[in-house]
């Protein structure tokens, strides 16, 4: 008898665990893609080099005059509400599997599509513009996939000097004489976790609304996220005006832009975290 | 570790209902799925007993996580002249950190796999263990977080650690080391880093003529040296103060600009205005091996810095108010700079550097 109860608690133990390997009965269903548009105002960005004729250009708050050739930042930390106020996370703890590099230059990257997506309604979709301090090591070991992706030679994702990712990379030409802009963004924090005594944190933690809720479960369903480059320049927290050269306020390459600068930019895209938590991005619509 | 804590919870309905020892199973098999990590107690790797020189600063705490040992600092030294550590294998750390050079080199700016030229001049690896920053822009505050970044950056190594590892895992030789510093023989981008840092922690210096004149060892300084010291002690040591010949600060002192647009000092790492083309005050110590000088080498000798600072340096808005506040310069006489170069030599330790 005795030996019988030890079987029936091992089997219960064992089907307790076989319940938490992903419920993958009807995979499509369970998808919810997250498509990005990265945009000047309503425009989307066409990029080309200095001389480029059909570049998208965009004329900033200050009146520069500029256009991309790339534009590259990475998302994670994705966790989408349920109606009900519920939060869903989606892999947030595995870069591997929870964060993705956007990048114009790649059709396919601007279509994240979030699988086994649990049964529900959501109304509202967060997400990190960069990583978290904690996962921003560069763990070849812990995130390889992610590693490899953000580290190929024509992501460039790194910011070896920091140990950590790029954020953000955006190069492009500014002026009627077409000077060379760089900005790039990434963390520079250093210290023990949670006792941090330099740097700063350049992840942004987005929050938005989505337009009509997202039903996962019934089929595929699709998040149209814009992302306004017009804000880099001309955003809601600053309006920059840039320039080239290597004083302290000089902004237009990086680096030499310093993370004072740096943090301008950072707040412009992806909000400050206060009273913008939405900084360059919005929902624009929703597909069920 | 979280997935099992998680289990926990629906496992106690269980035990609410049923026998303990079903419970005591489980957890057997459980602990049977951890490793056994508690192997590395038992083996022999003395800690090194470092002797720490009088009156040297306070070590950095993060040094009492990573305590050198016998095996570990033998393993960091070994790894530390690995040319498999670059791309292409033609470079080492010990390739731009040269023992006779107190482990810097000469070049103006570092140079890393074909020719590519780096940011910025290669610092002197010595006392790492009292330094509270790390690289002249202070970047790192732990030692052991520095090794990965020369192996990836493209001007360096160019590598990833994954592929130094896939080079050097069956090498026999770091299967032993690797065994006797860490209790098994896996090699692990933490045990590279650590085991490093370890052998960087036992670069002290403290055996130069001005610390056995210090230290009343039968050496005394000749006349010129002593002149030195005198000036030195009255317009140069309000920075490179303490045992360590620097304060560990970050100025702007004025010095020709890198124009390199990756370069903004300690202002790209802090953000903090003042920091805009600040960098840490280097230490002293075997100055005479470091040539050129600089965080990109603008000074081929150290008389040309002392000529520079006497003719002033380059107005900024955050100058360090030491040359803000005396016109822009430390004035020195030809005799004073004749008598401070006699006394720096002082600080050069041919014990260390095997000079």
């Amino acid at each position: 008898m005795e030996t019988l109860k030890k079987y029936l608690l091992l089997s219960a133990a064992a089907l307790t665990f076989a319940s938490c390997s992903s419920d993958d009965n009807s995979p499509a269903a369970n998808n919810l893609t997250l498509e990005f548009n990265n945009t000047f105002k309503d425009k989307t960005i066409v990029l080309g080099d200095a001389t480029s004729a059909s570049a998208t250009t965009n004329t900033s708050a200050a009146g520069q005059i500029h256009h991309f050739s790339e534009v590259k930042y990475v998302i994670s930390n994705i966790r989408l509400i349920k109606d009900d106020g519920s939060e869903v996370p989606y892999n947030v703890n595995d870069l591997d599997k929870g964060a993705t590099v956007i990048d114009q230059a790649k059709t396919a990257s601007l279509s994240y599509v979030l699988s086994n997506v649990p049964s529900a309604t959501y109304k509202q979709i967060k997400f990190g513009l960069g990583i978290k301090t904690e996962q921003n090591t560069l763990d070849q070991t812990r995130f390889p996939k992610f590693y490899a992706a953000a580290g190929a030679n024509d992501t460039q994702m790194m910011w070896e000097w920091g140990t950590g990712y790029r954020f953000t990379k955006v190069e492009g030409f500014y002026d009627a004489d077409s000077k060379v802009m760089s900005i790039h963004t990434g963390s520079t924090i250093a210290g023990t976790e949670g006792a941090y005594t330099q740097g700063v944190n350049a992840y942004r933690d987005v929050t938005l609304s989505l337009t009509t809720n997202a039903v996962v479960g019934n089929k595929a369903s699709k998040i149209k996220i814009k992302a306004d480059f017009d804000k880099l320049l001309s955003g809601k927290i600053n309006t920059i005006t840039l320039s080239t050269g290597t004083g302290m306020g000089d902004n237009a390459t990086p680096n030499v832009h310093t993370a004072a600068q740096m943090v301008k930019f950072v707040d412009n895209l992806g909000g400050n975290g206060t009273n913008d938590i939405s900084g360059m991005f919005s929902v624009t619509s929703v597909e069920n | 570790m979280s997935r099992l804590k998680l289990k926990d919870g629906s496992i106690l309905k269980f035990i609410k209902m049923k026998k303990i020892f079903g419970f005591i199973i489980i957890v057997i098999i459980f602990a049977s799925c951890s490793s056994s990590d508690s192997d590395e107690a038992y083996f022999d790797n003395p800690e090194l007993s470092l002797h720490i020189p009088t009156d040297f600063p306070e070590v950095n705490s993060y040094v009492s996580l990573n305590k050198p040992t016998k095996y570990g600092a033998e393993l960091g030294e070994k790894l530390f002249s690995d040319k498999r550590f670059s791309a292409d294998n033609t470079i080492s750390c010990s390739s731009c950190h040269i023992q006779g050079n107190a482990f810097a080199d000469h070049n103006a700016r570092a140079i890393g796999i074909e020719g590519r030229v780096g940011l910025r001049n290669a610092p002197p690896l010595q006392n790492l263990m009292f330094l509270k920053f790390f690289n002249w822009d202070g970047s790192r505050l732990q030692l052991e977080t520095q090794p990965l970044v020369p192996i990836i950056t493209h001007e360096e190594m160019d590598s990833s650690i994954l592929d130094v590892i896939g080079k050097i895992k069956d090498d026999a030789s770091y299967k032993d080391l690797f065994k006797k510093a860490f209790g098994d023989q896996e090699i692990t981008p933490d045990r590279i880093y650590k085991s490093i840092a370890q052998f960087e922690y036992t670069l002290i210096s403290a055996n130069s003529k001005y610390d056995k004149v210090k230290r009343k060892e039968g050496q005394s300084f000749t006349e010129s040296e002593a002149a030195g010291y005198a000036t030195f002690q009255q317009k140069c040591a309000s920075c490179h103060s303490t045992e360590l010949f620097t304060d560990q600060s970050f100025r702007n002192i004025g010095f020709p600009l890198n124009t390199d647009s990756n370069e903004a000092g300690r202002g790209r790492v802090t953000g903090i205005p003042s920091d805009f083309m600040s960098f840490r005050v280097p230490s002293l110590r075997n100055v005479e091996y470091t040539t050129p000088y600089g965080s990109f080498g603008q000074f081929p000798t150290l008389k040309s810095v002392l000529d520079y600072f006497d003719n002033g340096v380059l107005e900024a808005e955050n100058l360090d108010p030491i040359f803000k506040n005396n016109g822009n310069r430390i004035p020195l006489t030809e005799q004073e700079k004749e008598n401070l170069l006699a006394f720096m030599k002082t600080l050069s330790d041919k014990d260390f550097t095997g000079n």
